[in-house]
């Protein structure tokens, strides 16, 4: 037996309401998703307008970075350029390298992935940001 | 060019908060998830404690009684009594685990609205049932709103 903390419906909610709110007139509709630490979705959000293809990004960028413990920037430049490995090496087609992915961690325990789309990916990485950071109120 | 609908992101989150609400405490941890016209997801929830199985079945669910434009129970139904086959329709994300409704308006298909988790399928139905009626209630209340009082009469809350 052993317990773990999980990620909850409570906080992928709060981070929800904190990236809706810095929306702002320049952003193009967005895609959320909030997976927890095996990369299954808590939570999953696609604005009016945005294309069906902005949340299946978001799905495979908090799948990776929750399930590799690695935001997606991180494993892109770290893990795939530096040893010009290609995504097929590690087998999983879920995984991706697009910015835009951030591993949630608690106590330095990674507890899931937080991502965005529909902007450049710069934004993306940006507006994550804000969903990460109000989980990080709570907990 | 035509014009088609879709449920919308607004819609979508007042029909998961009314399945949310209709659930009790002996049901289990649920996984509520609305798709569009064309079976996208648009907003999908997981209670604390509901696993992978109901996040997939919710938007298996939903994704096909938008799709297929029968609620799943439903479709279950007409399939058996066509001798067919789920494999027929040459789709695996299809399901006809009951609990996945279809969302209409002025009779077009409009999305789709999955819940698992209940812990029986009848009851999962229901709740899904739940949900399409209050984004069905949408549409009336915007319809009040829209309607020339002078030409029609309010005839729906007696």
């Amino acid at each position: 037996m052993f317990q773990q903390l999980r990620l909850g419906l409570a906080e992928a909610e709060r981070a929800r309401d904190a990236i809706l709110a810095a929306l702002t007139t320049s952003d193009s509709p967005i895609a959320l998703a909030i997976a927890d630490e095996n990369g299954v979705p808590i939570l999953l959000l696609r604005q009016d307008g945005a294309p069906a293809r902005m949340l299946s990004r978001a799905r495979s960028k908090a799948y990776t970075s929750a399930t590799l413990s690695l935001d997606t920037v991180e494993f892109r430049d770290h893990h795939v350029k530096a040893t010009q490995r290609t995504l097929d090496d590690w087998g999983d087609p879920m995984l991706t390298t697009l910015q835009g992915g951030l591993a949630i961690r608690v106590n330095g325990r990674v507890v899931g992935g937080i991502a965005m789309s529909g902007n450049t990916t710069m934004r993306d990485e940006a507006l994550a940001r804000v969903g990460l950071e109000a989980l990080g109120r709570s907990t | 060019m035509i014009q088609r609908r879709s449920i919308g992101l607004a819609d979508a989150q007042v029909a998961v908060a009314a399945v949310l609400e209709a659930a009790r405490p002996s049901d289990g941890a649920l996984a509520i998830a609305v798709v569009d016209d064309d079976g996208n997801m648009v907003y999908q929830v997981r209670q604390d404690g509901a696993g992978p199985v109901q996040v997939r079945a919710a938007e298996r669910k939903a994704y096909t009684a938008a799709y297929i434009g029968r609620d799943t129970s439903m479709w279950r139904l007409q399939i058996r009594h066509d001798g067919r086959t789920v494999a027929d329709w040459a789709n695996p994300q299809l399901t006809t685990l009951h609990g996945g409704w279809t969302l209409r308006r002025s009779s077009q298909v409009i999305g789709g609205l999955g819940v698992s988790g209940s812990g029986d399928e009848e009851r999962d139905e229901q709740l899904a049932l739940r949900g399409a009626e209050a984004a069905a209630q949408l549409a009336v209340a915007a319809w009040r709103t829209q309607r020339d009082p002078r030409r029609i009469r309010d005839r729906s809350s007696r």
